[in-house]
């Protein structure tokens, strides 16, 4: 993913020469259980490219794959078998069926997080398996059409078969490419490493996550519906049982996740390997297809967790690195930003743009935020300080939509903030920066403020212009094409900014921009955020290191048990008794005394 | 009884701690203060041994600490009541107390000890058999104090006791932590963030500031340096 | 006599029943998910080998059969508990521990779920290989006796109560309660909850956190393996028979309110009713159905359980 997004002709050639060679074994090979055998790889690699479409992007693993394998394989079959309806049209319809049962097992679904959306994804195939069964469709096959095979897609030579399944792949192989190189890839991706922060950052994440199960509805639906022409026999158990749904996880994680090599690579290798052994062993070790996958998934974990592509990639990477140390260019240093005297009462006449009135919540008996009040006038810096556990991360939530006030209102620029959800806050322009950066490690600088930079942007390429500009404004440009994963602190503090500034957003929200950096890295930072606000945008602020906030800040909010205690310029708070109890404690200017 | 020399800690590319160094005599009552951030929690979990560090020694009653396992440490007399008290909410009070009574030494003395804790705290006498998930903050860092009480330790290490409490509450448990220090002739090494309560008993103090001691010394020197209030509020 | 009357008091009975059976599987796999947080698809296998194991002591090679025909059975589910507990503990020690507890390291819970589905794989496979596909059932006098309870008068109508199941209900409520015993009563079985609630407080305390999760997976295993045992000895099984039964397990656990050992018992227990009134209503293929209905609907509306503590979880 690293280089320019642009250049696609590279993964495009890749998968014509895959296909080629492939149809180009399927020419050699003359016998047919070889070329079934051939046929099966590129319909397991489309069940694995689906499953990695949702799983695999956005990390909310699915058990639960079958159940659009199976709603496409019997779809075609009882299109056939009850109507009369070639397979033709069967599997276009099918792949309908696959994408609504999508929608309509994701709605409810995506509620839920981490362990419960993995067993309630189990439970929808083998709910489907119990009614198949019950409907009298134990096993179901379709019917020889000698009057018209080619109609009805039964041909006498399987390399027809071959082809069609190659067809499918090259298809799914450019549906999963035009994803990963997109918005949509880009925003699952966000979704995977931190659900909330993809929110604040202005993706509406259920929308995608949405739009990504019914794609992988409707391809494992297409795959589905292909393998019930090729086999002409469907049973409950093999299109809804859980070996098939396992099948979709396992050549995924195998070859690699969230790449579109990786399940190609995994079904490549594991459907031949267990095919064979079925064949060959079968009669004698019956269970030997399973055994071969449980070990395969055992390995894969322990050994490469993350697939064999990667692994493989990351190597090629390190050593590729080890052997080309100028490959990662010096840095410069720190680019000297004009800082613009800031005139004393900069602002004070001119109407707040951020204003929050009575804002409160509690948890449970606990009043983490009580009847805090302030406003901000535009382009200047407020710190937010007061000591541990005095509210200040519940305030930048309540701010930005994370948590929905008890009561109070935040407005900007007029408009009521509160009650909407983190990403339309962010679309209406208030952009975060969060304590512990996470970034796309793999990614480069680029790609990672490019996701910052859909909010304000319609077309991809606007937003390659916006990142590009964000970077420059922090003076990252230098490590612009860097990985992330390479990245100092300062660097990474610096790319953080550059996401939420790629959004233009009015007002931004920082959480400890300045955490973990050492004395002359402060200084850096403190430089871009001053040049920030000179360009007009409002910055709200959370920092511990007082010696730079004081600087910094124009104004300064104190927080303690929830309540606004002292507000006002810095070295008016920071003498402030009631500042000084809430930091040293009550007694500490009786014990000086 | 407890030295720390040169602990280095770093995670995720961020140095927590640079080169800390110091020491607690027995019997002695050590404050660490230091604003937020500063690496109070951090030092406190390399000692447990829930972070590792990059470099450094430290030695607990002449042995070298870093070589035993994290729940080993418990065992040779080190009690660790965390930030943020970090309860057992699903356990009974008195189960808690069981818990902090898990080494060897605190199964010995179960009996003086819980006697000891329901005098310090009558509260959790009357709480014994609720969840610690339905006690109020107060309580519950009684309970945290008392649950590393029942380990019958030799130095007792608290972590911001006061976090989030109500400064009744605060006063009461500072006035208890001096108690256990006085009369138990406990060793104690506390970290808090409210210099003044910190610094009003103990033996020496240090102040840590971004990773690095910045200032050690008797309470008095400390309490008259200017310098502590700059390393909270800056200017 | 009135059918609507008995059919309903049939099917209670029954589901009370299996409900306690089920409850005794659910109580092993909510051991493992409260105190490790791991979703372990592997359960149902476990189980399953439970019941060949029984299987094996008690008809095949027979050691037991000197036991008696009433008693043999019976001894044959308990032994299956230590074993598959010493199964158990080395399987965590060898692979689970490598990604969960402390040594978790970056691998989060997606690593375990699917390492987990990976072992399942390699049982029941492994297993068809080892005992092969045809279904067995551990025989017994009482396998297929029943007694005939009147319901208060006669006319109202007969209960039929299969005496099998009524030893394996009993069993089941024993060995639950032996473990509820446990986990509430004895030092280590505090110190497994103590290091589910709060793993770094625990490590503080000086609990062994990674022995910790090797013993409650043990233990956790060990006790589905004796419900195997008991389900063994009506219900005929073959080597695939775990996923028959882990959605089952899965639904009782969050039924009870994930981490909760009481609330998995009720949960099993509700599953064991639903799935026998449901016949009143649905035709018997769909009775599986109805569960995986009551799971989505559970885990959808509210996924801290029905009989779950709500101290918070997050």
């Amino acid at each position: 993913m690293s280089g320019d997004r642009r250049r696609i002709g590279l993964p495009l050639a890749a998968i014509g020469g895959i296909a080629a060679v492939w149809l180009a074994l399927g020419m050699m090979v003359g016998d047919s259980y070889y070329q079934l055998m051939l046929t099966l790889v590129p319909i397991w690699a489309v069940v694995g490219l689906s499953w990695n479409l949702l799983s695999g992007y956005s990390g909310l693993v699915s058990f639960g794959h079958a159940s659009f394998f199976g709603l496409g394989a019997y779809t075609v079959t009882l299109a056939l078998v009850l109507f009369d309806i070639t397979p033709w049209l069967g599997i276009p319809l099918g792949i309908v069926v696959g994408a609504v049962a999508g929608a309509i097992i994701g709605f409810p679904t995506f509620r839920l997080r981490g362990h419960y959306f993995a067993l309630a994804m189990l439970a929808y195939p083998l709910a489907l398996l119990y009614v198949f069964e019950w409907l009298g469709y134990q096993e179901v096959a379709l019917p020889m059409k000698r009057a018209a095979p080619g109609w009805y897609m039964q041909f006498g030579n399987y390399r027809v078969y071959l082809g069609i399944a190659v067809a499918f792949l090259v298809l799914a192989l450019l549906i999963s490419l035009a994803v990963e190189r997109s918005r949509f890839g880009m925003s699952l991706l966000a979704i995977k490493q931190n659900e909330p922060a993809a929110e604040a950052a202005g993706i509406d994440t259920l929308r995608w996550k949405i739009r990504a199960i019914v794609l992988s509805g409707a391809l494992c639906a297409a795959a589905g519906g292909l393998y019930a022409v090729v086999l002409l026999v469907v049973t409950p158990d093999s299109v809804f049982g859980v070996l098939t749904s396992a099948q979709a996880l396992i050549v995924a994680l195998f070859g690699g996740v969230a790449t579109l090599w990786g399940p190609l690579i995994g079904a490549a290798v594991l459907v031949p390997l267990s095919e064979t052994l079925q064949a060959q062993l079968g009669n004698i070790i019956p269970g030997i297809q399973g055994v071969v996958y449980g070990v395969a998934i055992v390995l894969v974990i322990l050994l490469a967790p993350e697939g064999i592509y990667w692994r493989v990639r990351d190597r090629l990477v390190r050593r590729a690195s080890r052997l080309r140390p100028e490959a990662v260019p010096a840095l410069p240093a720190a680019i000297p930003l004009p800082v613009q005297p800031q005139p004393a009462n900069r602002g004070e006449e001119e109407a707040p743009f951020l204003v929050v009135e009575h804002l409160s919540k509690s948890f449970g008996g606990l009043r983490a935020v009580e009847d805090v009040s302030f406003a901000v006038t535009r382009g200047s810096i407020l710190g937010i300080i007061g000591p541990n556990g005095a509210g200040k991360t519940t305030l930048f939530n309540l701010l930005n939509g994370f948590v929905a006030p008890d009561r109070g209102r935040v407005a900007l620029d007029g408009r009521v903030l509160t009650g909407l959800k983190p990403n339309r806050v962010c679309r209406l322009g208030v952009g975060r920066t969060f304590q512990v950066v996470r970034p796309f490690a793999r990614m480069s600088v680029l790609h990672n403020v490019m996701i910052g930079a859909y909010v304000a942007e319609r077309s991809d390429r606007e937003a390659l212009a916006a990142a590009q500009a964000a970077i420059e404004e922090v003076g990252l440009a230098a490590r612009a094409d860097a990985i992330a994963g390479g990245l100092t602190t300062k660097e990474l503090r610096l790319m953080e900014l550059a996401r939420a500034l790629a959004g233009r957003p009015r007002l931004v929200l920082m959480d400890e921009p300045l955490a973990g950096l050492g004395a002359g890295e402060v200084e850096t930072i403190l430089g871009v955020v001053r040049a920030i606000a000179a360009a007009g945008v409002t910055i709200v602020v959370i920092e511990h290191t007082m010696q730079a906030m004081v600087r910094l800040a124009d104004r300064l909010v104190v927080l303690d048990h929830g309540q606004v205690i002292a507000a006002g310029a810095p070295d008016a708070v920071t003498r402030d008794p009631r500042v000084i109890e809430a930091y040293l404690g009550p007694k500490w200017t009786a014990l000086r005394a | 009884m407890l030295e720390v020399e040169g602990l280095t800690v770093a995670y995720g590319g961020l140095t927590a701690l640079s080169a800390v160094s110091l020491s607690v005599g027995e019997g002695q009552l050590i404050a660490i203060v230091g604003p937020n951030g500063a690496g109070k929690t951090t030092l406190f979990r390399a000692i447990s041994g829930t972070v590792a560090p990059l470099a450094g020694t430290i030695r607990f009653e002449g042995r070298d600490l870093l070589a035993a396992a994290p729940a080993a440490r418990a065992h040779l007399g080190i009690a660790h009541v965390p930030e943020g008290r970090q309860v057992f909410p699903s356990l009974s009070v008195y189960e808690n107390l069981e818990m902090g009574a898990y080494s060897r030494a605190g199964r010995r003395e179960w009996r003086r000890n819980l006697e000891r804790i329901f005098a310090l705290f009558p509260i959790l006498e009357e709480r014994r058999s609720q969840p610690a998930g339905t006690l109020s903050g107060g309580e519950q860092q009684m309970l945290a104090i008392g649950r590393g009480i029942a380990s019958s330790p030799r130095l007792l290490m608290l972590d911001e006791p006061s976090m989030g409490l109500a400064p009744a509450i605060a006063d009461l448990i500072f006035e208890r932590i001096e108690a256990l220090h006085r009369e138990d002739g406990l060793s104690v090494l506390l970290v808090e963030q409210r210099v003044a309560e910190a610094l009003q008993s103990c033996d020496m103090g240090y102040v840590l500031e971004t990773g690095h001691i910045v200032l050690e010394g008797p309470q008095h020197v400390l309490l008259a340096d200017d310098r502590v209030r700059r390393a909270y509020l800056g200017m | 006599m009135d059918i609507a009357v008995e059919n309903f008091a049939q099917a209670l009975v029954a589901g009370l029943l299996v409900g306690a059976v089920y409850g005794l599987m659910c109580v092993g796999l909510g051991l493992i998910f409260g105190v490790m947080r791991v979703v372990n698809f592997a359960q149902g296998d476990f189980m399953m080998l439970g019941m060949y194991f029984s299987l094996y002591t008690v008809g095949g090679l027979g050691v037991l059969t000197i036991l008696g025909p009433e008693a043999a059975p019976v001894a044959g589910a308990l032994l299956a508990g230590p074993v598959l507990f010493a199964g158990g503990w080395l399987l965590h020690r060898l692979l689970l521990g490598r990604v969960t507890g402390t040594r978790a390291g970056g691998s989060g819970q997606d690593a375990q779920l699917i390492l987990t589905l990976g072992i399942a794989l390699i049982l029941e496979n492994g297993g068809l290989i080892a005992f092969g596909s045809t279904p067995q059932v551990v025989h017994r006098p009482l396998s297929w006796a029943a007694w005939q309870l009147p319901l208060i008068s006669d006319h109202l109508g007969t209960v039929f109560v299969n005496k099998a199941r009524r030893v394996a209900c009993l069993v089941s409520v024993l060995v639950g309660g032996a473990l509820y015993w446990f986990i509430s009563r004895v030092r280590l079985g505090k110190a497994l909850r103590a290091a589910a609630d709060n793993p770094e407080a625990a490590t503080y305390m000086g609990i062994d956190v990674d022995r910790a999760h090797g013993i409650a997976f043990g233990v956790g295993t060990g006790v589905t393996a004796i419900a195997g045992g008991l389900v063994a000895t009506y219900y005929p099984f073959q080597p695939y028979v775990g996923f028959d039964f882990v959605i089952i397990m899965y639904a009782g656990v969050v039924l009870g309110g994930m981490g909760s050992i009481l609330g998995a018992f009720w949960g099993g227990m509700t599953i064991g009713l639903v799935q026998q009134l449901s016949t009143l209503v649905l035709p018997l293929q769909l009775q599986n159905a109805a569960i995986f209905v009551v799971f989505l609907l559970v885990v959808q509306l509210r996924p801290q359980g029905l009989f779950g503590r709500n101290v918070e979880r997050a």
